[in-house]
């Protein structure tokens, strides 16, 4: 294989490895933060990704003319809207979820991570009675869709564009966590959480808030990606295993780790997809064995909780 | 494991389990079920069993325990077709199939604890899954393993035909009733109080002198083939093999009749939560194709309140469930 | 299972049994049941296992809708053997142990003589290996793996759709012959895949092609990108696919989207109607089916006005290829029994062997036949693409040919299906 053959495909898997990071990282804020497992992660995704359906082509429970005046909205308003209205509608999810885990804090982290299965369990049924078991496709604005030529090949448009938007949702949260008062709060919480009720600081409402910014991020990657691996009420499922091997391989409770994870699942799917294409289904489950196997706590695990 | 360190070997509730399985044949059409209900039930129930000396009684969550199940299904179906068509000896092999995979898994994650086991478990669990579709040529891949038959059963002078489900559903019994027994005396044995041990605090375990890397790989192979074992009479009764119960879906179905039946804190509550699936799945899956929906409120429900799960309401806990030994 | 001879005893017991039976099911088994003749002579029980649920749930209905159809039809007329026809259906989930479970459910505890409805290969063969057991007639309606009526064939099963090799043999020759020599092949990685792509890479090379690559997809890719790229590099004349479910919408979406339907011809074994409802925008290339609403031929429209007025909610507002399959399996199979006179399943089942089936009455080009080695109907096959000009919302296709049973039959099967004898399978009459 040539490297000008094999060029296309590492841009293919680099673009692919930031979805997959922005798609891992409300995961791993939730699990690094306030060290519980968040199974119904993908299906906040989902939620995401029907929201922006639901505003973007219309179809919001709304009175019919207004309805009418929505649908006349230029797409790339109303995808615009999605991509930011969509995250919002999911919040309240996420402040449900985070309410009914609190009985399992200080517990096995087990517990959480039942918990978050059985909503996961509950929100993909849920989804099934409101939207049916049919595929939805979320339409792209014709100025972001498409293709381009570029090496010789036709590239689709959006994907870049949604490479784009993960480094800018994952460069906010960066900022968040790091430059804020309410990161260096948070971050505090999770080592020490007695220092943070002794300053002052009511550590409840501190997880509600970091587990909202969890579930946003879960419906910010699950409208980004929405366009390119569609809407059905399974993708919640298909979505958190990746996100789960992700934070495993960069190790928990690390940004740059998730980012890296991602990165490198990316450029094995998209290798083994044209290289290996018999084995690209497997491939991201060899990569974890592998990594895991020599750095057991992934590339910048910490000592955590978890491993309990 | 109360107090002392004699538990009988046959108890009661034991006896009365097994006597109330014998009559399910006898009234089980009358109520509107089915005979074959009857032998998939008992054959989770052992599944379950099997699965929670992992996760109830090591306190070792594993996600991906469909993989033993479905390689004892394909073991035993591979080695009536290509090898012997004896029913011991088939399930000798889904046994010793099992157990091998098992021992590969423990081989890579013995040395792992909590959410660390649970997640290479499911990788491990969706290599072997993925490997089941792929050897197309051994396994037939997502048409299945087919015509596996029923074998009789073979004690010396006796035979037993087992095409019937009723006939198969005693055999089952059977099986169960050993098995049962056999993980009984061991979660009561002293291997099964090292377990406890490590369940408990694997660091301390370690200080006292175990070597828990050992125990914790012996105690994955010995669940594995059980599972397989189980796994060998589901193709039995399926009359054919299929990948998708190694699919995380199926690994995930396990954990949760263990835990809604109470495997936490009691040693029957795997059987109650394998009856009360698929009795929910068979008469609410009739009505609603969404009856995964109620299912799962009444498993978040149960964890949320009654983390000891629903066999932790009839019993008072003999012992502290974990998360309050936990911490 | 011919059941033993009965006492009056048994007989009174057996009774008072039905009676509880009877109280109780209406609490234990809510099944969507349609009795309607309370009294009378004991209706005819088919089992519909169609998927509601999974990857092919919405293929699972529009095929079920083809068999109330079919029963509606023979129960206005009074019934078989003036017999009422009663259904029952479940979800079988496109799961196979689901599928055991309810085919299980189907013969033991509800007492159905037949069993129809399939899409996925793997759920088809655990019901056929319930029914097998039971001798119950199963007809497997829309799963097209070539395997069904090869290695997995049975006595008691029968294959109503067209396989993936029957479409390959239709296709192939020709495209190899007026497009290119280079071919690559694009396939979901499962059975049905690499059956299809199996007998894909036979014929291109019988016709002088060459295989240049097969990429294998997994089931339920959505992102394409990795695959697409590999195609512009190898720049083949001719992709053909073997993608199937809500895979091949994806598929096509991206391809559409890239504007790369014209780099090269797009050839799709065989496209399910319930697969393209919903996507018109996408449909490009050729590709294969065994009926369409539009066909030019006696009998259709009224066919189609007939489906329509049952179904006026129906999520699909015409039937295809999948429900006619449906309706075409279950009529001919209540026209069988009618006409032995019973419900003797090896009786019907000889008569269902060879039987010949008129061109006009299956609304298709040429006359079908159920072959009698591997249970499977020879019938038309044909090619279409995307109407350049519809004659309304739903004429999504232009039929460009029609290959005779003859040209398209699938002879390797020929060879591979070995039937039971009939001694071997159990009798039963219902």
């Amino acid at each position: 294989m040539s490297i000008v053959g094999l060029l296309p495909h590492l841009v293919n898997g680099l673009a692919l490895g930031l979805l997959f990071a922005l798609l891992a990282l409300g995961f791993m804020l939730i699990l690094g933060l306030m060290e519980q497992i968040n199974l119904a992660h993908g299906s906040l995704f989902a939620l995401g990704a029907y929201f922006a359906h639901a505003i973007a082509t219309p179809r919001l429970p709304l009175p019919p003319d207004m309805l009418q005046v929505w649908a006349q909205v230029p797409l790339g308003w109303r995808f615009t809207a999605a991509m930011f209205l969509a995250p919002v509608l999911v919040a309240p999810f996420g402040v449900i979820l985070e309410r009914l885990m609190r009985r399992t804090y200080g517990r096995d982290p087990l517990y959480g991570l039942l918990l978050t299965f059985g909503a996961a369990m509950v929100i993909e049924e849920l989804i099934r009675i409101a939207w049916g078991t049919r595929d939805y496709m979320l339409p792209v604005p014709r100025g972001i869709s498409g293709g381009f030529l570029m090496l010789d090949l036709i590239w689709s448009t959006y994907r870049f564009w949604a490479a784009g938007f993960a480094v800018i949702a994952m460069a906010v949260v960066w900022l968040v966590i790091e430059r804020t008062r309410f990161g260096a709060l948070v971050k505090a919480g999770a080592h020490d959480s007695e220092i943070v009720q002794a300053l002052g600081h009511n550590l409840e409402k501190l997880r509600v808030w970091v587990f909202v910014l969890g579930t946003v991020m879960a419906a910010v990657a699950g409208v980004i990606l929405a366009p390119i691996w569609g809407i059905r009420p399974h993708m919640g499922v298909d979505a958190v295993i990746p996100a789960f091997v992700i934070i495993v391989l960069g190790g928990v409770g690390s940004f740059w780790g998730a980012v890296l994870g991602g990165l490198l699942v990316g450029m094995v799917v998209g290798l083994s997809g044209a290289y290996a294409s018999e084995w690209s289904m497997l491939s991201m489950y060899l990569l974890l064995i592998l990594i895991v196997t020599f750095r057991s706590r992934g590339l910048f695990g910490k000592k955590s909780v978890l491993e309990a | 494991m109360r107090t002392g360190r004699t538990v009988p070997t046959l108890t009661p509730a034991m006896i009365a389990i097994w006597l109330a399985f014998a009559t399910v044949p006898l009234w089980i059409e009358k109520v509107g079920l089915y005979q074959y209900l009857g032998v998939e039930i008992l054959i989770f129930a052992t599944y379950a069993l099997a699965y929670n000396l992992v996760l109830g009684h090591s306190g070792l969550p594993s996600f991906g325990h469909g993989a033993f199940f479905g390689l004892g299904a394909y073991g035993f179906g591979l080695a009536q077709l290509n090898l012997v068509p004896d029913l011991w000896f088939c399930l000798a092999a889904a046994v010793v199939v099992a157990s091998v995979g098992g021992a590969l898994v423990a081989a890579f994650i013995s040395h792992r604890r909590g959410i660390y086991y649970s997640l290479l478990t499911i990788a491990f669990g969706q290599v072997f899954w993925f490997i089941a579709i792929k050897s197309h040529a051994i396994t037939g891949g997502e048409d299945g393993l087919l015509k596996i038959a029923r074998l009789p059963a073979r004690f010396g002078v006796a035979t037993f035909d087992l095409t019937h489900n009723i006939s198969l559903f005693y055999f089952v019994l059977a099986i169960f009733v050993v098995v049962s027994l056999l993980l009984w005396r061991l979660v009561h044995s002293p291997f099964g109080r090292i377990l406890k041990a490590i369940k408990q605090n694997e660091t301390r375990a370690r200080f006292v002198g175990y070597d828990v890397w050992r125990f914790k790989a012996a105690v994955l192979v010995l669940s594995a083939g059980l599972s397989g074992l189980a796994g060998g009479l589901f193709a039995m009764a399926q009359s054919s093999a299929f990948p998708d119960v190694m699919s995380l879906h199926y690994s995930g179905y396990i954990v949760m009749m263990t835990l809604v039946g109470g495997g936490l804190v009691t040693f029957w509550g795997p059987v109650l939560g394998a009856i009360v699936f698929l009795l929910a799945r068979d008469v609410i899956g009739a009505v609603t194709t969404g009856w995964m929906l109620w299912f799962g409120l009444l498993f978040v429900a149960l964890v949320i309140h009654k983390p000891e799960g629903l066999g932790g309401m009839f019993i008072r806990p003999a012992r502290p469930a974990p998360a309050d030994a936990k911490k | 299972m011919t059941k033993s001879r009965i006492t009056r005893r048994g007989a009174l017991k057996a009774s008072l049994m039905t009676a509880t039976l009877a109280g109780t099911a209406s609490f234990f088994g809510p099944w969507k049941h349609n009795r309607v003749w309370a009294q009378g002579k004991k209706p005819i029980k088919l089992g519909l296992t169609c998927d509601a649920s999974g990857q092919y749930g919405n293929s699972g209905q529009d095929d079920m809708r083809g068999m109330r159809l079919a029963i509606d039809e023979f129960n206005a007329k009074g019934g078989v053997l003036g017999r009422k026809v009663e259904w029952i259906t479940a979800d079988t989930e496109t799961n196979p142990a689901t599928g055991t479970r309810v085919a299980e459910r189907f013969i033991a505890q509800e007492q159905c003589g037949f069993l129809l409805g399939a899409i996925h290969s793997g759920v088809a063969n655990a019901i056929t290996q319930v029914a097998n057991k039971y001798g119950t007639i199963y007809m497997n309606t829309n799963s097209s793996a070539p395997s069904e009526a090869g290695e997995n064939c049975s006595r008691v099963k029968f294959v109503w759709d067209g396989n993936g090799t029957n479409f390959s043999k239709a296709a192939v020759a020709n495209a190899v012959q007026k497009i290119g020599k280079k071919w690559l092949l694009l396939t979901n990685d499962y059975v049905w895949g690499h059956t299809t792509a199996a007998a894909t890479k036979a014929e291109v090379e019988k016709a002088g092609g060459q295989i240049v690559d097969n990429l294998l997809v997994p089931q339920n890719t959505r992102d394409f990108t990795a695959y697409l790229l590999k195609v512009q590099q190898i720049k083949p004349d001719v992709i053909a696919m073997a993608i199937g479910g809500d895979d091949i919408k994806a598929l096509r979406q991206q391809i559409a989207d890239l504007k790369l339907e014209d780099k090269a011809a797009w050839i799709n074994n065989q496209q399910d109607w319930p697969d393209i409802w919903g996507v018109p925008e996408t449909l490009f290339g050729v590709f294969g089916t065994n009926w369409y609403h539009k066909l030019a031929l006696p009998g259709v429209p009224e066919f189609v006005k007939r489906w329509q007025t049952t179904y006026p909610q129906s999520p699909i507002p015409v039937p295809g290829n999948v429900s006619y399959n449906g309706y075409m399996a279950t009529r001919e199979l209540l026209r069988v029994i009618e006409q032995v006179g019973s419900t003797n399943n090896i009786a019907i089942i000889k008569a269902l062997e060879g039987r010949k089936m008129a061109a006009v009455d299956r609304m298709q080009t040429y006359d079908a036949y159920i072959d009698p080695v591997t249970h499977q109907i020879q019938q038309t096959i044909y090619l279409a693409k995307r109407n350049p000009k519809p004659a309304d919302n739903t004429d999504l296709f232009e039929i460009i040919s029609a290959a005779t049973p003859e040209q398209a039959i699938d002879t390797a099967s020929l060879t591979t299906c070995k039937l039971k004898a009939y001694t071997d399978i159990p009798t039963y009459e219902q």
